[in-house]
């Protein structure tokens, strides 16, 4: 296989933009209508998704390690779309004849040949890693909403018992797919550690034009069964626990992980001291407080600071949740967990690392290969 | 196969397009704004692609017509090969990307129709909140400087010859408490009428827009048409 060649070739068919995904899916469902039922209805998103993975794979074709952990994690994680070892082979056809659709008089037998080589090589590492998960989980949850409690005008808490029982890491997430946005799969993390009856907690936000965000918080009652993806994520809490203090900043849902780890500390035999700070806009964007209130009563190493950025009544701090944190106390030796929007989770780990956090010891909310 | 393709030797690509940035100008040096010479840019890469996607399409449907008259001159058949079995695969592709497209962008203005309702939405809301925090502050206001004035004057009222200090406190104590209680009543009745006919209203237009919408619905379609159907319950909700 020429990598150089390989890269070339990429290069060249990518000028055609999205005309590429599109042709590749159109040519799949002509050759195989029957795979049309795995995909949204739209299919804008997918077809960026298909280009940035082909574009990471061919980038990363002469460092094995690395894309062989990739395409591990997409093989598992495509098996809750319902692909199995047969998809491979149609969308190799459909990926080639693309390829060579969009190539013109450059596509040669050699450049064939290597671009079958590469194929088979992915496909083979993503269905290997698929059927080995076969063996320890199913490829989807069936997940029954047992409560759905409106916290505010635009948050629900949801309460989801998972059938079988999932095992998962606090702090990790998955995909939910609702009934009514079929093929539609968004992340939300579990807010709580695994429980003995085994039933997740999801913090959900409503977001502006948000197609599954909108279902999870209006039209979902008790009763609805969505289906649940495999957990992914690394924002569990560090192993072995160094017995530093640890220091959590969660802007409005950004909660969820956090007070997963909250609920995992307290099952430690001796649990670290715990500051947790709780951001929103508006006092009634703290959509949790009651139940985090409640568990600083009942655990003397925790410790609540909620905190208000748009409402100058509120009896508590205010302010900018970075700036709140970063006036409470000095963190450094401690480790700092941070999830929330994006904007605050970038200001906040910078005020942290310059009042002298390691940059090792703040973590923030990452789903790795499956972000998407 | 002797025509150039896409000479990618030295050519510029849409990529450069995307992604070519330039120095600022310093302070004081006249300089364009940069949010219109990013649109422009975008405008500029998005006709750059369609540019060689035409290409590509032309240039394959001269190498189907060369094919054509190849196969003609050569077996010396009138009825060469028209349309082969790849053109209508490439063709069907092609239809079907468009229809594809077409549903993509249906999706796309309902999510961005759904989207900018819900944000006007929030905003009315923090509005409304707004206006009813500022409203409760002024009928507190108002309500404790009337029933003060009360408390006042019942403290002016001339003592009777039996009471004492404390009998005139707590005279003036009732005095305030029943006017704020009065005012404060009063203004709470008057609000929550004009919100119950606030819901009356919103009632109203949502069944007469309900009732306006459905007149417009198309009659029900073959058993096949219902596609859209779907689509409709996929935008709603």
């Amino acid at each position: 296989m020429d990598v150089a060649r390989l890269r070339e070739s990429f290069a060249r068919v990518t000028v055609h933009g999205d005309e590429l995904p599109l042709f590749f899916y159109s040519d799949l469902f002509l050759r195989h209508p029957e795979v049309r039922g795995m995909f949204p209805i739209s299919m804008a998103a997918q077809r960026g998704h298909l280009v940035d993975a082909l574009a990471k794979i061919v980038s990363q074709v002469d460092s094995v390690d690395d894309l062989t952990t990739f395409l591990e994690g997409l093989g598992r994680d495509h098996r809750k779309f319902g692909v199995v070892a047969e998809h491979y082979d149609a969308v190799g056809t459909s990926l080639l004849a693309t390829l060579e659709h969009f190539s013109g008089p450059a596509w040669t037998p050699e450049l064939a040949a290597d671009w079958k080589a590469a194929y088979k090589l992915i496909g083979s590492v993503m269905s290997v890693a698929a059927s080995a998960d076969e063996q320890l989980r199913p490829p989807w949850w069936r997940g029954r909403v047992v409560a759905h409690e409106p916290r505010s005008f635009d948050v629900s808490v949801l309460f989801v018992q998972p059938e079988p029982r999932m095992d998962y890491l606090p702090g990790q997430s998955v995909a939910i797919e609702t009934p009514s946005r079929p093929r539609l799969w968004r992340y939300y993390s579990i807010a709580n550690a695994p429980r003995q009856d085994g039933l997740l907690e999801f913090h959900v936000r409503l977001i502006d034009g948000g197609a599954v965000s909108m279902v999870l918080t209006s039209s979902t009652v008790a009763g609805t069964e969505l289906r649940l993806g495999p957990p992914v994520g690394v924002l569990g809490l560090r192993q072995p626990v160094s017995g530093r203090g640890l220091v959590l900043v969660a802007g409005s849902t950004g909660l969820a992980p956090l007070k997963a780890i909250v609920d995992h500390v307290a099952t430690l035999p001796q649990p670290p001291k715990v500051h947790l700070f709780f951001g929103a806009r508006t006092a009634d964007g703290l959509y949790d407080l009651d139940s985090l209130e409640k568990m600083a009563g009942q655990y003397g190493w925790l410790t609540i600071t909620p905190a208000v950025s748009a409402d100058p009544r509120f009896a508590g701090e205010k302010g900018s949740l970075p700036d709140v944190v970063a006036r409470r106390g000095d963190w450094s030796g401690h480790d700092a967990y941070v999830a929330g929007p994006t904007e605050m989770v970038r200001d906040a780990t910078a005020r942290l690392a310059s009042a002298g956090v390691a940059h090792d010891q703040i973590h923030i909310e990452d789903f790795g290969w499956s972000e998407r | 196969m002797t025509t150039a393709w896409f000479d990618d030797k030295g050519r510029m690509t849409p990529a450069e397009v995307q992604t070519v940035t330039f120095p600022t100008s310093r302070l004081g040096r006249r300089g364009y704004e940069e949010g219109p010479v990013q649109e422009f840019l975008s405008t500029v890469h998005a006709e750059f692609v369609r540019l060689v996607n035409e290409r590509t399409s032309l240039w394959q449907e001269v190498q189907r017509l060369r094919r054509r008259i190849i196969a003609g001159e050569s077996d010396g058949d009138s009825q060469p090969v028209l349309f082969g079995e790849a053109d209508a695969h490439v063709h069907a592709v092609r239809i079907l990307s468009t229809a594809q497209v077409t549903a993509d962008q249906c999706v796309a203005d309902a999510q961005d129709y759904s989207g900018r309702l819900t944000a006007e939405a929030k905003r009315r809301r923090d509005e409304i909140m707004h206006e009813a925090q500022q409203y409760s502050d002024q009928l507190l206001e108002e309500a404790h400087t009337k029933a003060r004035e009360a408390a006042v004057s019942a403290l002016n009222v001339p003592a009777a010859p039996q009471s004492d200090e404390t009998q005139r406190a707590a005279q003036a104590e009732l005095a305030y408490l029943r006017t704020y209680g009065d005012v404060y009543r009063a203004h709470l009745r008057a609000y929550t009428e004009g919100i119950l006919r606030g819901i009356e209203e919103w009632e109203r237009k949502e069944a007469a827009s309900l009732q306006e919408a459905a007149h417009r619905l198309p009659p029900a379609g073959p058993p096949f048409g219902p596609r859209a159907l779907n689509g409709d319950a996929h935008l709603h909700h």
